[in-house]
C-alpha cells in the first residue's frame, strides 16, 4: 500500500472504533475473553513485544500450532499466551481498517493465523542476542567459530553493530576444550552424521586408544564439554570428555541418529548408584567450595567449616576434588572413598 | 494508547508502506500519540524510534528526491532476521553451543539468548535436524547444573549483564575467599568471565582501586546504580582486555613476587592434565613423563592445583616441595 493509500483511509476515529469493535468480537469466544481482564504490568510491555514479534512469525510458519507447544516455545504459560493473542487483536496498521489488524485465532486449542502484516520473519538479533551466542560459540570454538560469530554480527541492525562488537567483548563464556581442528571435525561429524574415530585417553586405566564413535551431539556439565555418542567397542552411548581427545577424524561411514524422543531421555552419566560421597572442609574450602553447583550440605560448622554431600561423584573424583583444597577438605565416606582418598595422600605424600 | 501496541503499529505501518513515511503522516495516524507541533512529540517519537532499534527493528529517515517523498522507512531487508547462511558445522556449533549455555541457568543475557535460540529457527535452512541437535544437547547438559544457589547465581549474572551493557556501577557485598568477613564496595563492572563452571565479574573496584575479579557465587547482596540508567557511569579503559583476565589461572593471582616453578607429570601424560597450566606454561615430553616450567605469583593455589592431578609433583622451587609436604603429612596424619 502506498503511503497515499494510508492518507485516504478511514478517518482516525472511526478507525479506532472499528478497531475495538473488532477487538471486542473476537474477544468473546471462552478463554481468550476471559484472559482479557487482566492487564499486563507496564514493566513487561518490552518481553511482551520481544515475545510477540517472534510468536506471530512463528504462527504463520507453523500453522495450526497446538496453543501449549507454542507457550512452551515462547517461554511463557498457556494463559500468558492467550493474553498475548488477545493483545495482537489490537495491533494493526493505520489506518485500521477491518483488514489492517493482526488476526491470529485458537480453534480447538490450536493457533492460526489470519493476517499477518508482514510480520512473516522475526526481526533481526539484538545486539545482546547475537552476543550471548557469540560468547557461548567461541567457548566451544574450533576451526569456522568466527564465521559464525561474523554471521551473528551482520543479522545484527547495522546501526547496532559497533555495540555487537562491544559486547562480544565483554563476555567471556570460556577457552575451547580441545584443539580447533579436533572440535572443527567433531562439529562436521555431528552435523553430517558421520563416524569419527578419536584419539582418546581413558584416565581410569591411563591409557590412550582409538575409538570409533557415532557422535549424536556435544553437551556441557559441571564445566566440561563432552561428546556424547555411541561406542562401537562398547556397544552403547557414553559420554567422552573433549579436553581427552587428541584428536579425531571424521569417516565416511554415515548412521542413522536415535530419536529426538530417544536422545531427550539420554543422560550423560548414569543414575549415581550407592551412598554419596562425604567431604569435610575447613572453613576456608568451605567458603570456595559451597560457591559451587551440585553440592548438598549435610552440617555446618560453628566455625564456618561445613561437611557435603556429592551425589554420583567417584572415589577418584572425589580425591582430586578434596585435594584441591590443598589440606582444606578430606573425603569422609563412605569407607571405600575414604580408603581411596587415605591411599592416593599415601602416595603422594612418598613423592616428596 | 499502550506503548507496545504503539510500537507494534508503527512498525506495521512502516513495513507495509512502499514510500518514505512522513512525520505529518505519522502523526496523522497516530493523533493521541505524536499529536501537536512542539519537540514533545517528535521527541516521543525519538524515544519510540530508539526502542524499536533495542528489538533488532532499524526505523531511519531518508532524504527525499525526485522520485520519493522524504520520511521514515523501514526496508524489508533490514528488518528481517537474515538467512545466517552457514555451513552445516557452523549451524551445529550455534545450535549446541547456545542450547548448552541456556541449560547451565547462569549465563549472562540469558533471556536474550533464549530469544536469539527461537529466532535461529528462521535463521538456519532445514533448522529442523539442528532443533533436535540443541534439544539434545540442552536435555544432556541440564539436570546436574546448579541446584544449590544456581538459581541466585543467574539472577546476579542477569543484573550484571545488564549493569555491563549499560556501563552501570554496582555496589557488592562480596564474601571474601581469604578474610572471613564479608566485604562491601563499588564496581565498575567491566565484563564477565566463565572458568571451571563459574562465572567471574572484572572491573575497577572502588575499594581496592585497582581492577579485581569477583566471584559471582560470593556475591552476596548486589545493587546496580538506578539513577540515570541511559546513561554510562564509566568507560573502560581502552587497553583492557577480558580475555586476559579470563584466562588468568589461579596461580597467576597477585599475591607474592613471580617465582619460577618445574611441575613433574607421569606417563601417560593426561590431556587435560596438561591443558591445565593455561596458555603460558611451556611443556615438554621426556622419558617417563613430560616436566611443566611455569610462573606463579600465587604458589599456594599452585601446590592446590598440582596434588588435584595426583600423578603430579612439584619439582622446584624446594619451598613449594616443603609445602606441598606439609599439606600431605597433616592430612595423612587424619587418614591415618
Amino acid at each position: 500500500m502506498s503511503p497515499r493509500a494510508v492518507k485516504s483511509g478511514a478517518s482516525t476515529p472511526a478507525a479506532r472504533a472499528a478497531k475495538a469493535a473488532k477487538a471486542a468480537k473476537a474477544a468473546k469466544p471462552g478463554k481468550s475473553g476471559a484472559a482479557r481482564a487482566k492487564a499486563p504490568p507496564p514493566k513487561d510491555a518490552r518481553d511482551r513485544l520481544r515475545r510477540v514479534l517472534f510468536l506471530v512469525p512463528y504462527a504463520v510458519k507453523n500453522p495450526g500450532i497446538p496453543v501449549k507447544e507454542l507457550a512452551q516455545r515462547c517461554g511463557v504459560s498457556e494463559a500468558e499466551l492467550l493474553e498475548d493473542l488477545d493483545f495482537l487483536l489490537g495491533v494493526g496498521c493505520p489506518p485500521f481498517a477491518p483488514d489492517d489488524f493482526l488476526d491470529l485465532y485458537v480453534e480447538g486449542d490450536r493457533v492460526y493465523v489470519a493476517l499477518h502484516q508482514s510480520l512473516t520473519r522475526p526481526p533481526r538479533f539484538t545486539e545482546s542476542e547475537a552476543a550471548a551466542l557469540a560468547a557461548a560459540a567461541r567457548a566451544l570454538g574450533g576451526e569456522g567459530a568466527e564465521r559464525a560469530v561474523e554471521a551473528l554480527r551482520e543479522s545484527v541492525p547495522r546501526d547496532r553493530r559497533k555495540s555487537f562488537d562491544e559486547l562480544v567483548g565483554r563476555i567471556y563464556a570460556g577457552s575451547p576444550p580441545a584443539p580447533n581442528s579436533v572440535l572443527g571435525r567433531l562439529r562436521r561429524a555431528v552435523a553430517e552424521r558421520r563416524e569419527v574415530r578419536l584419539r582418546y585417553f581413558t584416565p581410569s586405566r591411563s591409557e590412550e586408544k582409538d575409538r570409533v564413535v557415532r557422535p549424536y551431539t556435544i553437551a556441557q556439565q559441571f564445566g566440561h564439554w563432552y561428546l556424547f555418542g555411541h561406542d562401537a567397542a562398547r556397544g552403547k552411548a557414553i559420554p567422552f570428555r573433549l579436553d581427552r581427545v587428541r584428536s579425531a577424524d571424521v569417516l565416511d561411514t554415515r548412521f542413522e541418529p536415535p530419536t529426538a524422543a530417544e536422545l531427550a531421555r539420554a543422560r550423560l552419566f548414569s543414575e549415581p548408584a550407592g551412598d554419596a560421597v562425604r567431604i569435610r572442609l575447613d572453613p576456608l574450602a568451605a567458603r570456595w567450595a559451597l560457591a559451587r553447583p551440585g553440592l548438598r550440605v549435610v552440617e555446618r560448622a560453628e566455625d564456618g567449616g561445613a561437611t557435603v554431600e556429592i551425589q554420583g561423584a567417584s572415589d577418584d573424583w572425589a580425591t582430586r576434588f578434596a585435594l584441591s583444597f590443598g589440606g582444606g577438605a578430606e573425603v569422609v565416606a563412605p569407607p571405600a572413598a575414604r580408603r581411596h582418598f587415605a591411599e592416593a595422600v599415601r602416595r603422594a605424600l612418598g613423592r616428596y | 494508547m499502550q506503548k507496545a501496541q504503539r510500537l507494534l503499529d508503527l512498525a506495521a505501518l512502516l513495513l507495509r508502506a512502499a514510500e518514505p513515511v512522513s512525520w505529518r503522516e505519522i502523526q496523522e495516524q497516530f493523533p493521541e500519540d505524536y499529536a501537536g507541533t512542539g519537540e514533545a512529540a517528535i521527541r516521543k517519537f525519538e524515544r519510540d524510534k530508539a526502542e524499536l532499534l533495542e528489538l533488532g527493528i532499524p526505523v531511519r529517515w531518508v532524504q527525499g528526491d525526485e522520485d520519493l517523498p522524504a520520511g521514515y522507512v523501514l526496508d524489508r531487508d533490514e528488518f528481517y532476521l537474515p538467512d545466517l547462511k552457514l555451513a552445516p558445522e557452523d549451524l551445529a556449533l550455534l545450535y549446541v553451543s547456545g542450547s548448552a549455555a541456556l541449560a547451565q541457568g547462569a549465563f549472562p543475557y540469558a533471556k536474550d539468548l533464549a530469544h536469539a535460540m527461537n529466532k535461529l529457527s528462521f535463521a538456519a535452512r532445514a533448522a529442523g535436524s539442528f532443533e533436535t541437535l540443541g534439544s539434545s544437547a540442552q536435555a544432556l547438559s541440564s539436570g546436574a547444573a546448579g541446584d544449590s544457589g544456581g538459581g541466585d547465581v543467574a539472577s546476579r549474572l542477569e543484573e550484571l549483564s545488564t549493569a555491563v551493557a549499560l556501563k552501570k556501577r554496582v555496589h557488592l557485598v562480596y564474601g571474601g575467599a581469604e578474610r572471613a568477613a564479608s566485604t562491601e564496595r563499588d564496581v565498575d563492572p567491566y565484563g564477565l568471565h566463565q572458568s571451571h563452571g563459574a562465572w567471574f565479574v572484572v572491573g575497577y573496584c572502588h575499594l581496592r582501586k585497582a581492577l579485581r575479579t569477583f566471584h559471582v557465587g560470593r556475591i552476596l547482596e548486589l545493587s546496580v546504580n538506578a539513577a540515570a540508567p541511559r546513561t554510562p557511569d564509566f568507560a573502560p579503559p581502552a587497553g583492557f582486555r577480558l580475555s586476559e583476565h579470563a584466562t588468568r589461572e589461579p596461580w597467576e593471582f597477585a599475591v607474592h613476587p613471580p617465582v619460577r616453578a618445574k611441575v613433574w607429570l607421569d606417563a601417560p601424560v593426561a590431556p587435560e592434565a596438561r591443558a591445565s597450566f593455561g596458555p603460558r606454561a611451556a611443556v615438554k615430553d621426556e622419558e617417563g613423563g613430560a616436566t611443566v616450567e611455569l610462573e606463579t605469583t600465587n604458589s599456594e593455589a599452585l601446590v592446590r592445583h598440582v596434588l588435584s592431578l595426583e600423578r603430579a609433583e612439584i619439582v622446584q622451587p624446594k619451598a613449594l616441595r616443603v609445602r606441598a609436604r606439609a599439606v600431605l603429612a597433616e592430612l595423612a596424619k587424619r587418614c591415618a
